[in-house]
C-alpha cells in the first residue's frame, strides 16, 4: 500500500507533456483527496514504525548490553511485570486511588480556575489583587511543597488532590482570563450594532469565544495533573502509582518501576487524545 | 416630501483632525445613497456616527424623526468584514438581531428563512460559516442586517473584500434583493462605478477636512443590468466624479507612501 501511493505521488514529476499537465489538472479535484489520505497514512506507519524501532532497540540493549537488571528493564519484562500486577489486583488498586486523586485534584482546580479567570476578566480590581498572586505561583515550583502538604494533610489521598489542584489551576485562570479578555473588537461591534447590552455581548461573543482558549488550559492542565499526583506520592503514600514506583526504587525491582511508569505514560496519552477528540466535538471551528 | 433620515450640521473631531464638518444631508424614503471619497475623507465615520456607533461631536442625525442617540435596531448595519460568529450556523448567524431585540417566534424564524432564499443561500442554513466562500460570508452579512426589518440600510464597503468578478455579481444580487423590498441604503465604497450603478444619488467627500463636495443625481432607468456599465451616460457619470476627487486622492496615496 505503502508503495502504490508512493509511485502515484510521483506522477506529476515525472510527466512533461503539455496535453498530460492538462489531464492531470483536471484530475486534480479527484486525486488530491486520495493522495492527502495516502499521505497521512503514511505519516501513520512512520509514527508506528518509530516507537516499534525504539522499542527493538531498547531491548536489544537491555538484553546485550546493559544485562545488569538493577539498572535497566527490558520491554518484554516490563510487559511481564504489568501483566502480573494485574493479576494480583495490586495495580488496579495503585490506579485507583491515583486516579481518584487526580479526577478530584483537576476538577475542583478547573472550576475554581474557570471562576478565578472570569472575575480576572470582568473586574479590574480582582485582576489588580489577583495577578501577581497568579504569576508568583503559576512560576513556583509548588511541586516543592508537597511535603508540607502531606504534614497537613496527612499522607491519605487530600494532600495529593491539593498539589494537583495547585499545578492544575493555573493555567486554566490564565487561559481562561486571556480568552475573555482577547474577544474580538469587530464581533463585539458587530452585537453593539444590533444594540446588545453588555450581558447580552458577555454570553453571545465573549464566552463562546473563550472556549477554545479555556479547553487548551485544561489540557496543558493534564500534564501538569499527573506529574503532581506521582510527585506527590512520592513523598509519601499508601498507595498509588508514585508510591508502586518508590517501592519498587527501594526494592531494585525494576520491571515494577517501569510498569508504573509506562501505565502513567498511557494515562497521559490517553487523556490528551481523549480531550483532543472532545475539542474537535466542542469547538469544530478552531480545527482545519 | 418628508424625509427618512435628517443630517444636519454634523461634525467630528479626532483630537486635531476635523474628520468631518458640517455635513448637511436629506434623504427620502426607499433612496439609496451611496457616499465616495479618498481615504480619510470620513465616509465611514459618517456612516458609524449613523449607526450610533460613535458620537458625533456636534450636530444631529434624524431617523423617522429621532434623533439618533446610540445603536438600535431600527438601522441594520453591513460590515466590510463579515463579523459572522464562527460556532453558529448560517441560520443562528443570520437570527442574531431578532435574538438581542428579545424576539425569536416563528414568524421571526420564517422571515429570516425567506432572506436566507432571497441572498442566494437557501440550503445552506445549516452551514458555518468556516465552509462557505466570501461571497457567501457577505450574502449572511446582508441578511443579518436585513433579518431585523431595519428602516434604513448602512452598508460599509461591504463587497470591498471580495475578487472583481465576485463583487460584480454582488452588485447585481444587491440590487436585485432592493428592488424587491427598497430599503433606504446608505453604501459607503470606494469605487465610483459601484456607487454610479447602485445609486439614486451618490454623495461625493472630500478630505482635511472631511465635507461634502457635490451631491450627484444618478438619473439612470432602473432596473439595471451590468451592461449599463458600458453606455456612454454611465461612463459620463463616473468621469465626473472621478475629476471631482482625483487630486483629493492623488494627494492621499502620495502622504499613505510617505
Amino acid at each position: 500500500m505503502q508503495e502504490s501511493s508512493r509511485a502515484e505521488l510521483a506522477v506529476p514529476a515525472v510527466e512533461g507533456e503539455r496535453s498530460e499537465r492538462v489531464a492531470q489538472a483536471a484530475q486534480r479535484p479527484v486525486a488530491r483527496p486520495r493522495d492527502a489520505q495516502a499521505a497521512r497514512s503514511r505519516l501513520y506507519f512512520a509514527g508506528i514504525l518509530s516507537v516499534a524501532a525504539g522499542l527493538l532497540l531498547w531491548e536489544v540493549i537491555s538484553r546485550f548490553l546493559v544485562t545488569n537488571a538493577l539498572f535497566l528493564a527490558a520491554p518484554s519484562q516490563i510487559f511481564a511485570a504489568i501483566v502480573a500486577l494485574a493479576k494480583t489486583g495490586e495495580l488496579w488498586r495503585h490506579l485507583s486511588i491515583s486516579a481518584i486523586e487526580f479526577a478530584l485534584g483537576y476538577l475542583i482546580a478547573s472550576i475554581l480556575g474557570v471562576i478565578i479567570g472570569f472575575a480576572m476578566a470582568e473586574s479590574a480590581m480582582m485582576k489588580r489583587m489577583l495577578q501577581p498572586w497568579i504569576s508568583g505561583l503559576y512560576a513556583t515550583p509548588t511541586i516543592a511543597l508537597a511535603p508540607l502538604f502531606i504534614l497537613w494533610l496527612g499522607i491519605g489521598i487530600w494532600s495529593k488532590v491539593l498539589v494537583v489542584v495547585f499545578l492544575v489551576l493555573f493555567p486554566v485562570t490564565i487561559n481562561t482570563e486571556a480568552g475573555l479578555r482577547t474577544t474580538s473588537e469587530r464581533l463585539i461591534e458587530m452585537l453593539r450594532s444590533f444594540g446588545a447590552t453588555p450581558r447580552q455581548i458577555f454570553f453571545k461573543v465573549s464566552l463562546p469565544s473563550a472556549v477554545p482558549f479555556i479547553l487548551a488550559g485544561l489540557k496543558l492542565g493534564i500534564g501538569r495533573g499527573l506529574i503532581g499526583v506521582v510527585v506527590a506520592e512520592l513523598f509519601g503514600a499508601r498507595a498509588g502509582l508514585g508510591q508502586l514506583i518508590s517501592q519498587s526504587a527501594d526494592s531494585f525491582n525494576m520491571p515494577n518501576l517501569f510498569a508504573g511508569v509506562v501505565v502513567l505514560a498511557a494515562a497521559g496519552i490517553i487523556l490528551t487524545a481523549g480531550f483532543g477528540w472532545l475539542e474537535g466535538r466542542l469547538v469544530p471551528w478552531t480545527k482545519d | 416630501m418628508i424625509s427618512k433620515l435628517e443630517i444636519s450640521g454634523l461634525s467630528k473631531v479626532f483630537g486635531d483632525l476635523q474628520a468631518l464638518q458640517a455635513i448637511e444631508l436629506s434623504v427620502a424614503r426607499g433612496e439609496f445613497i451611496s457616499v465616495v471619497g479618498p481615504s480619510g475623507c470620513g465616509k465611514t465615520t459618517f456612516l458609524r456616527i449613523v449607526a450610533g456607533l460613535e458620537p458625533a461631536s456636534a450636530g444631529e442625525v434624524v431617523l423617522d424623526g429621532r434623533a439618533v442617540r446610540g445603536p438600535g435596531g431600527d438601522r441594520g448595519f453591513v460590515f466590510q468584514t463579515d463579523n459572522l460568529l464562527p460556532w453558529r450556523t448560517v441560520f443562528a448567524n443570520a437570527i442574531i438581531g431578532r435574538e438581542i431585540a428579545g424576539r425569536v417566534g416563528p414568524a421571526e424564524r420564517q422571515r429570516t428563512l425567506e432572506l436566507l432564499k432571497l441572498v442566494g443561500l437557501e440550503g445552506f442554513e445549516n452551514y458555518h460559516p468556516r465552509q462557505l466562500s466570501g461571497g457567501m460570508r457577505q450574502r449572511v452579512n446582508l441578511a443579518r442586517a436585513l433579518a431585523i426589518d431595519p428602516e434604513i440600510l448602512l452598508m460599509d464597503e461591504p463587497f470591498s473584500s471580495l475578487d472583481a468578478q465576485t463583487r460584480e455579481i454582488m452588485q447585481t444580487e444587491l440590487m436585485r434583493i432592493w428592488e424587491e423590498g427598497r430599503k433606504t441604503v446608505l453604501f459607503v465604497t470606494h469605487q465610483i462605478d459601484e456607487a454610479v450603478f447602485l445609486s439614486d444619488r451618490v454623495l461625493v467627500f472630500a478630505r482635511r477636512p472631511g465635507r461634502l463636495l457635490e451631491s450627484v443625481a444618478i438619473a439612470l432607468p432602473r432596473p439595471r443590468a451590468l451592461a449599463i456599465k458600458r453606455t456612454a451616460e454611465f461612463v459620463r457619470y463616473v468621469d465626473h466624479i472621478w475629476r471631482l476627487i482625483e487630486d483629493d486622492v492623488r494627494l492621499s496615496v502620495i502622504e499613505e507612501k510617505l
